[in-house]
């Protein structure tokens, strides 16, 4: 028995601060910043706004929708809902979180790093911030250093489970709104001192032409997307940890609310800071990628004003929120994998210490190789880092599209069973919109536990928009690399087509083949050889996997509908396995697992 | 005094040459000065910003007085009036006496069988009315040694040496066009083989050679208002006292020791003499300042067509004659323009005299195969036979151009069969004109036009003479530079000297100086004209610029300018397609990898004009050049880099020169920062409210809804209520 029973978040709160946390990361502190910039100021909080409203909040909602019943991690989640065949989508989505999380811990140790480098009075106007920067990046000792911390710290947040993580991220939240008003507070100071308060003009001033661009939409979007880090299977994670009647749709939408304000506030001091001292504050901000957090700040902030000891408490604070924002993210990104573990029969302790570890170790070659410098700039970049997020970032947009899918799916099964009940044949566009369509919707988002009813709008976009705008996204990213990167199809080319392609192939080839050996059932080796000998020699038997679903005391959550849900080896935490189980021949054969769990009982 | 210093330096020299100049020297001195003189105190009460001539210079020079004397008339040793015929001949042949060791005097040919194979006697190339063999002069170092050519009767002939050709006087009435070779011919006979020279007496050696430039500053140094000496409106330019007046000495023996020089300062010596003692008479600027007899003095009375020559019969002006420079064979006689080459005119006292008749066809049957003129002399074989050019149709009918073809064509030191002349020159009035090949067609390039026209900017810069084409001026056929440029591949040049055919005895002087330095300049190309041309071009782009982007001033709104320095004889061409500005604007990748280094949008390169502003620059050698400028547009909201690099194209793109050089960089990168407003900031607080208003206004509501357990369900249908209720219920 993997868990001896289920474990929840204490109360709404502590939910809202977990997922917000996992919300707020990096990308609303360097990113939205340069969005902001790149894309006519104002004119691009109009597509992120919309766009807030039309991705995120809405696929949140599903998440949340999905976890809250299926009470398992990623892949137990597709393996209810998408059903067995399917269940590699959970794993797609799990891996892409943790591949991610790789180098995001890689990331989270240089603000950490910069934290304590500013700590001590490191990033002072007299200090040459690229220098600092590249004396750091190529230090691999120095970065593994941080990394490992940040693995660390992560580790300790997650280990005790949900009301730790509550516990952690309620108190990191918290600190990172002080720090960042404060921040805010300084940088309109700054700004202001000036006279003319240009950044906050320019970050909200509508440039109508920049409206009429598709780039600005198409940024729009996929800010939206990875800042509430909508689709990435967080969501259902957390939910995973929801008290029974806990409300799913209001609490995306406060979730996502939250992190758009953060955006705002981060990106306002950032935008403020930058126009008050740079020269040409444009180039600044939208020029560079991870440049304007680590060097551009530091010497913008170097120049607040309120002498030496403001200046310190403005860069310090900045860097500590922003270590809190990352830190808060891999929270989740670990949790995300670690939940999966644990649905399939791990301890807690050992999926936490296996995770980090992994991730630690993974991350390595993100942290320490490739380390080059742009002989343009002249800056440090970490080349095999950025390779990575070059892969995975976009294999977000996937785990959406199978959310999305299972929704699909449940929607046309619920329409195949309505016509079976009233014997009726033949397709019927009105019958499905009313009997298929809103059949997720009216299933498990309007439960009656939420505080917001969801009207047929969610099902328009989960059937039409939501695709419309995964293929807009997908497209114009490789349309974009055609354009721009030299030889897109070189599979050596780092930033090419290709090396996604073959990526995400490997990756997902792997995953749908190795679905009904790993996922689903899982080898029993007939020869004595460890199993991946066995699964390559062929001496050996499947039997189904077993899958904890970590329901709450009371709460009613019934997946016998669901197209995974007749799998008697699907069971609430606590419950026992049944002994035996039909194989694929029909025969009925004892399961390992009972005889296991009997041992150890 | 610095006068009396300056005029005992210049007894010495002419104690030297062991000449009692001073006595000749002294009245000259005198009446020439006199204006000078006048003028000189004069401005010399207002000049505190500047100095006088004889502040600066020897007396000699401040008066342009000529070192040289004093076996001549002394008012045409120092170009104070002209030469005629037979003063120019008795010149010449003094000079060749007295330097035997580089200079020897000729008259005409002395005749065999020639390139063709026609027998010629040495009175073929005498003039048809007054009998008169054109006067050469062979100048090159130990003219007495080397080979002996038996056709043109001269020795020093080394197969090692260039050749060159300067010609005067096609045209009888343009009397500058025999001034300037015999300045030319006096300058080399008097500085030849000596040592370093101060000139000019202010102190300094060879300080200010042929450029036309002031290189040593003592022009520009003078009161602005004796800068301009010619009067040609340019201060300090060519011919402006004090420009290019200490040239090296060693130079000139340099060149006399390495070149074959071939200089006939009078080439049309009965027109010439029609002119001065007929036609207009020995003071022609008077009443013939812009007219005269062009032509030779072939009689055309006759026949109209193939006269024999009489000498008895007088001169018919409506119609003897023919133009020398339409004479030469290259694409002879191909009717341009409205004045019928090929008809010699009316012959009648009144009526019209055609000045540029090219003279009679050719009806032989040249290359005796029964056809006749079935393939004229343009460089092809017009009749497929194997042979090029062999049944001409005309051309090459006057003693005169008959001359210079054999003299050509019988000049082969090397026996390579080519013409040895692979520079050429010949002088002509007026207009103030460097013309080059092609003259027989317009708009027409020939392979070497860039070369061509790079010497050719060269001397527009040494003389402020315009260059250009000759056939941009207008069309001709057969002339003196389409035959040499067109048979004989020779580097050929027209200058057309001053203003007028018969310029005032005054002005004879300092227009002579003004180009004094284009023979020594064709003399020294002479090696080979198309490397120098070469060289000359890539040395000129190397001090020729971009503006860098340190450099460049960005505007607060509108174009960006970018500039460019070019040398002024540079031939570029402003053609957009070749001679253009190269720019992009990269902006980041607005879809920006998080982690590496900024991405930059791929754009397409566009092309904008240079145009010229007419504002000069100065050269990476420190010269002055011409200022190009170009347009970048660019909206004032972009932000990012402008790549930049320019493509210079010469006339006919053989070079695409690009700046900056490919070696060291592709292109300059100039920041663009944002430069337009950035927004009003009313609606930005509007805006701000909107937005403050949605987020965080909305996680207010989503925030308060969530603790308000009366609140019941947002956006709950009517219909839908009841279930709720039950379900919670």
């Amino acid at each position: 028995m993997a868990e001896g029973g289920s474990d929840e978040f204490s109360g709404r709160l502590g939910l809202i601060f977990a997922t917000i946390g996992a919300a707020i990361g990096t990308g609303n502190i360097w990113r939205f910043p340069r969005m902001v910039g790149a894309n006519g100021g104002g004119s691009f909080l109009v597509p992120w706004l919309i766009f807030l409203f039309l991705w995120s909040v809405p696929l949140i909602i599903a998440e949340f929708a999905l976890g809250k019943r299926s009470r398992t991690g990623t892949v137990g989640t597709f393996r209810i809902f998408a059903g067995k065949r399917f269940a590699w989508m959970g794993l797609w989505t799990a891996w892409i979180s943790t591949a991610i999380g790789f180098y995001y811990a890689v990331v989270t140790g240089w603000c950490i790093n910069y934290f304590q480098t500013a700590v001590r009075g490191g990033l002072g106007s007299e200090v040459d911030t690229v220098e600092v920067w590249n004396t750091f990046l190529q230090n691999p000792m120095e970065v593994v250093f941080f990394q490992a911390i940040a693995v660390a710290i992560t580790m300790l947040a997650i280990w005790k489970g949900a009301k730790a993580i509550e516990k952690v991220n309620v108190g990191l939240m918290i600190s990172l709104f002080i720090l960042l008003f404060a921040a805010l507070f300084l940088a309109f100071v700054m700004d202001l001192e000036d006279g003319t308060l240009d950044g906050f003009v320019y970050m909200f001033s509508i440039q109508p032409e920049y409206l009429a661009q598709p780039e600005t939409w198409i940024n729009g979007l996929s800010q939206s997307a990875w800042s509430c880090s909508a689709g990435m299977g967080m969501a259902i994670t957390y939910s995973v940890y929801m008290r029974k009647d806990e409300d799913t749709t209001l609490n995306a939408a406060t979730m996502c609310l939250a992190n758009n304000s953060i955006s705002i506030i981060a990106g306002l001091t950032v935008m403020m800071a930058v126009f008050a001292v740079v020269d040409d504050p444009l180039a600044a901000v939208s020029g560079g990628s991870s440049a304007i957090t680590f060097l551009v700040l530091p010497e913008v902030f170097a120049q607040a004003p309120g002498g030496p000891v403001v200046q310190l408490a403005m860069v310090t604070m900045f860097f500590l929120a922003l270590s809190f924002a990352a830190l808060t993210s891999m929270i989740s990104t670990v949790e995300l994998c670690v939940r999966n573990f644990v649905d399939h029969g791990i301890e807690r302790p050992q999926a936490v210490g296996f995770t980090s570890l992994a991730i630690f170790f993974f991350g390595l070659p993100s942290a320490a190789t490739w380390i080059l410098v742009d002989d343009a700039t002249g800056v440090a970049f970490p080349q095999f880092l950025e390779v990575q997020d070059h892969i995975w970032g976009y294999g977000l947009m996937f785990s959406g599209l199978f959310i999305a899918y299972s929704i699909w799916k449940y929607g046309w099964n619920r329409y195949r069973v309505w016509q079976e009940e009233n014997d009726i044949s033949g397709f019927s566009l009105q019958d499905y919109l009313d009997n298929g369509v809103s059949s997720f919707r009216d299933d498990f988002i309007n439960t009656g536990d939420n505080d917001w009813w969801i009207g047929k709008w969610w099902d328009y976009i989960m059937y039409l928009g939501f695709p419309l705008m995964f293929s807009v996204l997908i497209l114009s990213y490789f349309a974009d690399m055609l354009a721009n990167v030299d030889n897109p199809w070189d599979p050596t080319n780092a930033n090419g087509i290709s090396i996604i392609l073959l990526f995400w192939g490997i990756t997902a080839g792997l995953f749908i083949g190795l679905n009904r050996f790993i996922i689903i059932n899982r080898i029993v080796p007939t020869s004595g050889n460890p199993w991946p000998l066995a699964l390559l020699s062929g001496n050996f038997t499947l039997e189904p996997r077993p899958l904890y679903r970590n329901v709450p005391e009371g709460a009613e959550a019934p997946i016998d509908t669901l197209p995974g849900g007749e799998d008697p080896f699907i069971v609430e935490a606590g419950e026992e396995l049944p002994e035996t189980f039909v194989d694929e021949y029909g025969e009925t054969r004892p399961h390992t697992g009972s005889s296991i769990e009997a041992e150890l009982a | 005094m610095a006068s009396s210093n300056s005029s005992s330096a210049s007894d010495e020299v002419f104690r030297a040459r062991r000449i009692p100049a001073i006595a000749l020297i002294l009245p000259l001195l005198l009446s020439v000065a006199a204006p000078i003189a006048m003028v000189t105190p004069v401005s010399a009460q207002d000049a505190e910003s500047g100095l006088a001539p004889d502040d600066i210079w020897s007396d000699d020079y401040a008066n342009q007085i000529f070192p040289w004397g004093p076996h001549g008339d002394v008012e045409k040793l120092q170009f104070r009036e002209y030469y005629d015929y037979f003063t120019l001949k008795e010149r010449m042949q003094t000079l060749a006496a007295y330097y035997p060791e580089f200079l020897q005097f000729h008259e005409g040919l002395l005749g065999g069988v020639n390139a063709r194979g026609d027998e010629m006697s040495s009175t073929e190339y005498e003039g048809w009315y007054y009998n008169h063999p054109s006067p050469w002069m062979k100048i090159t170092g130990n003219v007495q040694g080397g080979e002996y050519n038996d056709y043109n009767n001269d020795d020093g002939n080394y197969a090692d040496r260039p050749d060159v050709m300067l010609v005067g006087n096609h045209h009888a009435r343009e009397w500058m066009s025999f001034e300037v070779p015999m300045l030319f011919l006096e300058t080399v006979a008097y500085y030849y083989g000596k040592a370093a020279i101060d000139n000019d007496g202010d102190g300094l050696v060879d300080e200010d050679g042929w450029d036309g430039i002031d290189n040593d500053g003592d022009c520009l140094s003078l009161d602005t208002s004796l800068q301009d000496y010619n009067g040609d409106g340019i201060a300090c330019g060519p011919g402006d006292l004090g420009v290019d007046e200490d040239f090296s000495e060693q130079f000139i023996t340099d060149m006399v020791n390495t070149r074959e020089i071939y200089l006939i300062p009078m080439l049309n010596t009965d027109g010439v003499r029609y002119d001065m003692e007929e036609y207009c008479g020995p003071t022609a600027w008077e009443n013939c300042y812009r007219s005269g007899w062009r032509k030779n003095l072939r009689d055309n009375t006759v026949t109209g067509v193939t006269p024999l020559p009489d000498t008895d019969e007088q001169v018919d002006p409506s119609c003897d004659g023919v133009d020398l420079n339409r004479n030469y064979q290259f694409e002879w006689g191909a009717p341009l323009g409205a004045t019928g080459p090929l008809f010699p005119g009316m012959c009648y006292s009144s009526g019209p005299n055609n000045d540029v008749y090219n003279g009679p066809v050719n009806y032989e049957d040249n290359d005796g195969d029964g056809l006749v003129n079935e393939d004229h002399v343009d460089g092809k074989d017009d009749d497929a036979d194997g042979q090029i050019d062999e049944d001409w149709m005309g051309g090459n009918s006057e003693p005169e151009t008959k001359f210079i073809q054999d003299l050509t064509e019988m000049n082969d030191d090397d026996g390579d069969g080519a013409s040895d002349f692979k520079s050429t020159l010949t002088w002509h009035s007026y207009s103030e004109l460097v013309l080059w090949p092609w003259g027989h067609c317009t708009n027409c390039d020939n392979p070497d036009q860039e070369f061509l026209e790079y010497h050719g900017y060269k001397m527009g810069d040494m003389t402020e003479y315009a260059p250009m084409q000759s056939s941009d001026l207008y069309p001709t056929t057969g002339d003196f530079c389409d035959w040499h440029y067109g048979v004989h591949n020779s580097y050929c040049y027209t200058m057309e000297i001053g203003n007028a055919f018969h310029e005032y005895p005054e002005d004879i002087a300092h227009i002579a100086v003004r180009n004094l330095g284009v023979p020594f300049y064709m003399v020294e190309i002479a090696d080979d004209p198309r490397y120098r041309a070469i060289v000359g071009i890539e040395n000129t782009t190397s001090t020729q610029w971009l503006q860098e982007p340190s450099n460049v001033t960005v505007p607060s709104k509108g174009d960006i300018p970018i500039s460019m320095c070019l040398d002024t004889t540079f031939p570029f061409t402003p053609d957009i397609n070749r001679t253009h500005l190269m720019w992009r604007f990269v902006e980041p990748n607005r879809q920006q990898n998080d982690y590496g280094p900024t991405e930059w949008v791929n754009v397409a390169w566009s092309m904008s004009p240079f145009m010229e502003p007419g504002e000069q620059c100065v050269l990476l050698d420190g010269s002055n050049g011409t200022m190009l400028e170009s347009h970048i547009p660019l909206p004032d909201t972009s932000v990012g880099k402008i790549q930049y690099k320019a493509k210079l194209g010469t006339v006919n793109g053989a070079f695409p020169f690009t700046y900056p050089d490919s070696d060291t960089a592709n292109y300059y990168e100039l920041s663009i920062p944002y430069r337009a407003p950035f927004g009003s900031g009313i609606l930005a607080l509007l805006m701000f409210a909107f937005i403050a208003t949605m987020v965080w206004g909305g996680l207010g509501f989503t925030l308060r809804a969530m603790f308000d357990d009366e609140g019941g369900v947002i956006g709950l249908p009517d219909d839908q209520s009841h279930l709720i209720d039950e379900e919670d219920i």
